[in-house]
């Protein structure tokens, strides 16, 4: 019993310290900024989104007191999620890189979910 | 109008009784007074009945459109396709406290009934406890989160359901999984009620076990239906995204299947007493915190649940629920020792011990992932876990469940010996075929290297074990085992979605294409013809669809724009199945030079965790339905130290 408790407690050890990112928010990232290390960034898209060519999408996230300017290669990352416009709330996946610009990797969109009603009017 | 004042009156009253059914309950199986025994529980099948009147009273309101009702205007409108609306019941946050309560009063009210052999106060007690949650999801109900509330102003016409929900999905997936939620509680109640009324024997298993199963088999469907709904929605992460959503359901099925392998050694041979009753109140804790986790918002979550004023509510009942529980079982602890002989490490007894601790080892690891941003965030920064930590934390626990299903099946009780092992050469040989088979084809990948060859030999071990009863040709062998073979099946069905796990989670392949009408593409080995785009005008939405041909099969991957609904789009995927692979298509845009981008996905053996869902399924449900009398015979080799009740 004591041997697969210490198996369980070394697997999850090893593989949180490996696997878990920081969850940030804008203001968070900017105060204590990351370089190189993947974190999670949530913030609200601003209206300035860019569709660049290429398949690069450009956009502010901002958060009560600061924003990040955020770049996603549709192309390899895959398509952003449905709802993503100005005004919804994503969490960005990925890097911020030396330039401040935040790299993502990935596009979570705080999905309208099965008990939330009507995100869009809220 | 008339409706919300029905419905919240009855809600009120269903209040009082359940309120009455557990002060009564509790007092009357105390003095062991078996009439008033029987009014408390008369007074929890009352509860019931008015969470039934309430129920159906939100349901006609929903059909008749009744906008006098906020519940009603927030989850349905009148563009919304009939069964849909019907299904805005529990497709809110109040509605499904509603129907949990509503399944918690009827599967509750059935136990009850057949409880009545066992013991007045044990019957009482069970009663008690479980009238005290029907009394506080109704307070919760009645005070803090009434579908009843009527707006000031009665609007023409409501909100409407979320696109997202308006699918197939939700007609079937949140019902099931609700109901699983909701009776987890009624074998919960029956473990309580057991340890309080010091009736820690053999005695509640049976009955108990009928209601862990039932709740368990609700969860085992939910489970499956929600992977299956999640694979065709885009965004959701795939079938299975280790989403706290998902997590909070995972838990209490793992728990609760290792308490349906662990009470078999109580069965046989009285041992793990204490243990199981823990297994069955920790199931039913893992309920109610995973229920605080995923209506409270504390967690990051995909799938956001509105964030309402019941957290609090369900962190207090959390904190009662693991102060009664853990109180109540240190009180009982000392009567809870083991009354059978001790087993060797290498026996039945020790495969099942061995797998129970892995499956709660699984749980330790799901549930450190889904609250680390939670006590991290307390501590200092928050952290977030991503697939690769349950990947590998669990990776190694799932392999090692794996093999001892290999292993274990063929394991006797007490101990283990050379037959044991010339056993073992049937499952051992296949895992090597299957490894060099591996091998041969260029596998390199240690986990799919380990996976596979465990999964067949599992199965291997199943099938021996029913070509054991064919040789002898004793097929009546499988009606009167029908516990041991529906079991075998039910493995065989875990294998099955195992593999298709495994394989789609290894070897699936992905490609991005922008096609010009007419234009060709051949993806791994499926061949796919762009044919044309066109828009359609449906109900509640309209669509952009582009038609595409795969052999015979015409595909139609489409974007819908809801124009109701501030022109919101949504994604619909087109997935067709071959017998080794999913193709799943998904409309990226259209170009103005009339091409259209495509990603394309090749799902290899997805279809299997269907189909192996259905057979494990199909064996519980085969080892299950009545065969309680047959089950008796295998009594003769139980020990003598299983009390009788009677």
């Amino acid at each position: 019993m004591l041997v697969v408790a210490a198996c369980v407690g070394y697997l999850i050890y090893s593989a949180s310290g490996g696997s878990s990112e920081y969850y940030l928010t804008v203001s968070e990232l900017r105060a204590h900024p990351a370089y190189d290390q993947d974190v999670r960034v949530a913030g609200v898209v601003q209206t300035d989104i860019m569709y660049a060519p290429r398949g690069t999408v450009e956009f502010t996230e901002k958060d009560s007191t600061a924003s990040i300017l955020v770049v996603y290669k549709v192309d390899v990352s895959g398509p952003l999620p449905d709802i993503f416009k100005p005004g919804i709330t994503v969490v960005a996946e990925g890097r911020l890189g030396v330039d401040g610009i935040f790299h993502a990797r990935t596009i979570l969109a705080k999905c309208p979910s099965r008990f939330s009603t009507s995100p869009y009017t809220q | 109008m008339i409706l919300g004042d029905i419905g919240a009156g009855a809600l009120l009253a269903g209040l009082v009784l359940a309120a009455f059914a557990t002060l009564l309950s509790f007092w009357a199986g105390r003095q062991e007074n078996a009439v008033m025994v029987q009014v408390g529980r008369r007074a929890f099948y009352a509860a019931a009945a008015m969470v039934l009147l309430a129920s159906v009273v939100l349901e006609a309101a929903l059909l008749t459109h009744d906008f006098s009702l906020a519940y009603v205007v927030e989850h349905s409108d009148l563009s919304t396709p009939m069964p849909l609306i019907a299904a805005g019941f529990y497709g809110g946050q109040e509605g499904s406290l509603l129907y949990w309560t509503l399944v918690l009063g009827l599967l509750g009210s059935a136990s009850l009934v057949a409880s009545a052999s066992l013991g007045t106060r044990l019957a009482a007690y069970a009663a008690g406890v479980m009238a005290a949650i029907v009394t506080f999801f109704l307070f919760v109900l009645v005070l803090v989160a009434s579908p009843f509330g009527v707006l000031p102003i009665t609007p023409a016409d409501g909100l409407g359901l979320n696109p997202v929900l308006r699918d197939s999905g939700m007609l079937i997936h949140p019902p099931v999984v609700l109901a699983g939620f909701a009776s987890f509680a009624v074998p919960f109640s029956f473990a309580a009620a057991a340890l309080l009324a010091n009736r820690v024997d053999a005695a509640w298993i049976a009955h108990t076990r009928r209601f862990a199963l039932l709740a368990w088999s609700f969860q085992t469907t939910g489970l499956v239906l929600g992977m299956w709904w999640a694979y065709h929605v885009l965004g959701w992460g795939g079938y299975w995204g280790w989403d706290p959503v998902e997590n909070v359901a995972l838990m209490p099925w793992l728990a609760t299947t290792a308490y349906l392998h662990s009470a078999q050694v109580q069965e046989r041979r009285g041992r793990l007493r204490a243990w199981n009753f823990g297994l069955v109140i920790l199931a039913f804790l893992l309920v109610v915190f995973g229920t605080f986790i995923v209506r409270s918002g504390v967690v990051p979550s995909v799938h956001t649940f509105a964030v309402s004023a019941i957290g609090p509510w369900f962190l207090g009942f959390l904190a009662a629920c693991l102060l009664f529980s853990g109180a109540l079982l240190a009180w009982r602890a000392g009567g809870l020792r083991s009354t059978g002989q001790p087993a060797a490490t290498v026996s039945r007894e020790g495969a099942f011990a061995l797998q129970n601790l892995l499956l709660i080892g699984v749980v330790a690891v799901v549930f450190w992932g889904t609250i680390l941003p939670l006590v991290s965030g307390m501590l200092g920064q928050e952290r977030v876990v991503d697939a690769s930590y349950y990947e590998r934390a669990a990776g190694p626990l799932l392999a090692a469940l794996l093999a001892l299903m290999a292993a274990g099946p063929l394991l006797p009780w007490r101990r283990a010996g050379a037959p044991w092992l010339r056993a073992l050469a049937w499952p051992a040989g296949a895992a090597v075929v299957t490894l060099v088979g591996l091998l041969l084809f260029g596998v390199t990948s240690i986990p799919a290297l380990l996976a596979l060859p465990l999964a067949v030999a599992a199965a291997v071990t199943c099938l021996v074990e029913y070509g054991r009863a064919i040789r002898k040709w004793r097929i009546g062998l499988f009606l009167k085992r029908r516990r041991r073979y529906g079991a075998y099946l039910a493995h065989i069905g875990l294998v099955v979605v195992a593999v298709g796990v495994a394989a789609s989670h290894f070897w699936q392949q992905e490609a991005d294409v922008t096609l010009q009408p007419g234009q060709h593409v051949s993806v791994f080995g499926a061949s796919l013809t762009y044919a044309d785009a066109e828009q359609r005008q449906l109900g509640d939405h309209s669509e952009l669809v582009a038609v595409m041909r795969f052999g015979d099969t015409t595909l139609e991957p489409s974007r819908a724009t809801y124009a109701g609904l501030g022109g919101q789009s949504l994604t619909h995927v087109a997935i067709t199945t071959t017998p080794l692979a999913d193709v799943y298509v998904i409309l990226v845009g259209s170009n103005p030079d009339g091409s259209a981008s495509f990603r394309i996905l090749i799902n290899p053996l997805v279809s299997w965790i269907w189909a192996g869902g259905g057979l494990l399924l199909l064996g519980v449900a085969f080892g299950n339905l009545g065969a309680r009398r047959a089950e008796t015979v295998t009594a003769v080799t139980r020990p003598a130290v299983v009390p009788s009740w009677r």
